[in-house]
């Protein structure tokens, strides 16, 4: 009985240990398939219009970061390589603004 | 989220406590352009109005603190959604004798609808259509005890530091019932015209202090009761506001005063004093 309970403690922890590997693996995997793009976006005129953009950007599931500056016009997104620009233009529709042109 | 909307909405109505109307705008900046979708903001203010230079021998003087609370939400980009909740304290003084009310005004939902809007390099343009609500659910002395209509047309302009707002309004009171005793109350016309320059403090991007100046007219015409004017009621104010708007972020504080510099009441009412209006705006 012991030993079952044991066996099963230690196929657990494999288990456990396990995932965590996947995970951290997935996770470097994310973040060396990422690329950083840069976008033009007309139509932030204040400190606290572009949190609202950051948000709708940051639902894409591609993109792992947004941060936007309304003084340089600028969205800068962290996000997957094969990720689609449609996507952040529809989030920069959504959110009021217009797009410029795509920057790097 | 849903909790915390919940708790702040709870808090309002707890704090329910006035008959000054608190309306002619203030602090009208941003009102063309609708925010950005699934865009929560929360907008608490604090007014102080004050009513003094009785032409009558009785001396009345009247004090009046509302506290609005407006929650907004971006539905789609071009749709806002949007409640108020005012509550008020009013001190009444005549010949030496104070009374203290406070109360609950009217609940008002509005939608706002983008008409137009234009980004560009080098300008912002927006213009906003509107239609509100005001249901009579305000306590007794703070609320109208009628069904308001209250269309308006906002534009908003902005180029580099510059902004410009233009706003009017219409409020129609008692457009579908009358007020207590076959009182139809006046119905008021609101025009808004705000200028800000926007400095960024110390060169960073998240942080920006804007002095605001406003024009604020109001005219409010006379209650009628069976067909007929009621005297000393309706008045037109006409206040030219400076102020300061501070924005964090996500966070908004800004202070106005409003200095009624035209005004004309019918009848024997009292004279508007200067207005202090203080609130946060949060973004989320």
């Amino acid at each position: 009985m012991k030993r079952c309970i044991f066996l099963s403690l230690v196929v657990m922890l494999f288990c456990v240990i396990g995932c965590n590997d996947a995970e951290k693996g997935e996770t470097a995997k994310t973040l060396e398939a990422s690329e950083t793009r840069q976008y033009e976006v007309f139509g932030m005129d204040c400190p606290g219009c572009h949190g609202g953009l950051e948000k709708l950007v940051k639902k894409i599931p591609s993109v792992q970061e947004a941060k936007a500056n309304w003084v340089k016009k600028q969205l800068i997104v962290t996000l997957h390589p094969e990720a689609n620009d449609e996507d952040i233009y529809d989030a920069i529709k959504l959110a009021n603004f217009t797009v410029g042109k795509r920057i790097k | 989220m849903k909790k915390f909307l919940l708790i702040i909405l709870v808090c309002a109505s707890l704090n329910a406590l006035i008959l000054e109307n608190a309306n002619a705008a203030g602090i009208s900046v941003d009102a063309g352009l609708t925010p950005p979708q699934d865009r929560w903001i929360i907008r608490n203010q604090f007014r102080y109005m004050h009513r003094k230079d009785d032409p009558t021998m009785m001396d009345r003087k009247m004090d009046t603190y509302a506290f609005p609370l407006v929650i907004a939400y971006g539905l789609r980009p071009n749709l806002t959604l949007m409640a108020r909740q005012r509550v008020k304290h009013r001190k009444m003084s005549m010949a030496g004798s104070i009374s203290r009310d406070t109360g609950l005004d009217d609940l008002f939902l509005l939608a706002k609808y983008k008409l137009y809007r234009k980004n560009t390099r080098d300008y912002t343009f927006g213009v906003a259509t509107t239609l509100g609500m005001e249901f009579p659910t305000g306590d007794d002395d703070f609320g109208s005890e009628t069904w308001d209509l209250k269309p308006g047309i906002f534009t908003s302009w902005r180029s580099g530091p510059w902004a410009a707002d233009f706003s009017t309004a219409y409020q129609w009171n008692g457009f579908a019932d009358k007020g207590k005793d076959g009182l139809n109350p006046g119905n008021e016309l609101m025009v808004d015209l705000a200028f800000a320059h926007q400095f960024s403090i110390g060169g960073r991007a998240d942080m920006s202090l804007s002095p605001v100046l406003e024009f604020n007219y109001k005219h409010l015409l006379s209650d009628r009761l069976s067909g007929q004017n009621v005297s000393n009621t309706g008045e037109s104010l006409f206040f030219v506001s400076p102020g300061l708007k501070f924005t964090k972020s996500s966070f908004i504080m800004e202070v106005l005063l409003q200095f009624p510099v035209w005004q004309q009441q019918q009848g024997s009412q009292l004279r508007q004093g200067t207005r202090l209006i203080v609130g946060t705006r949060f973004m989320f």
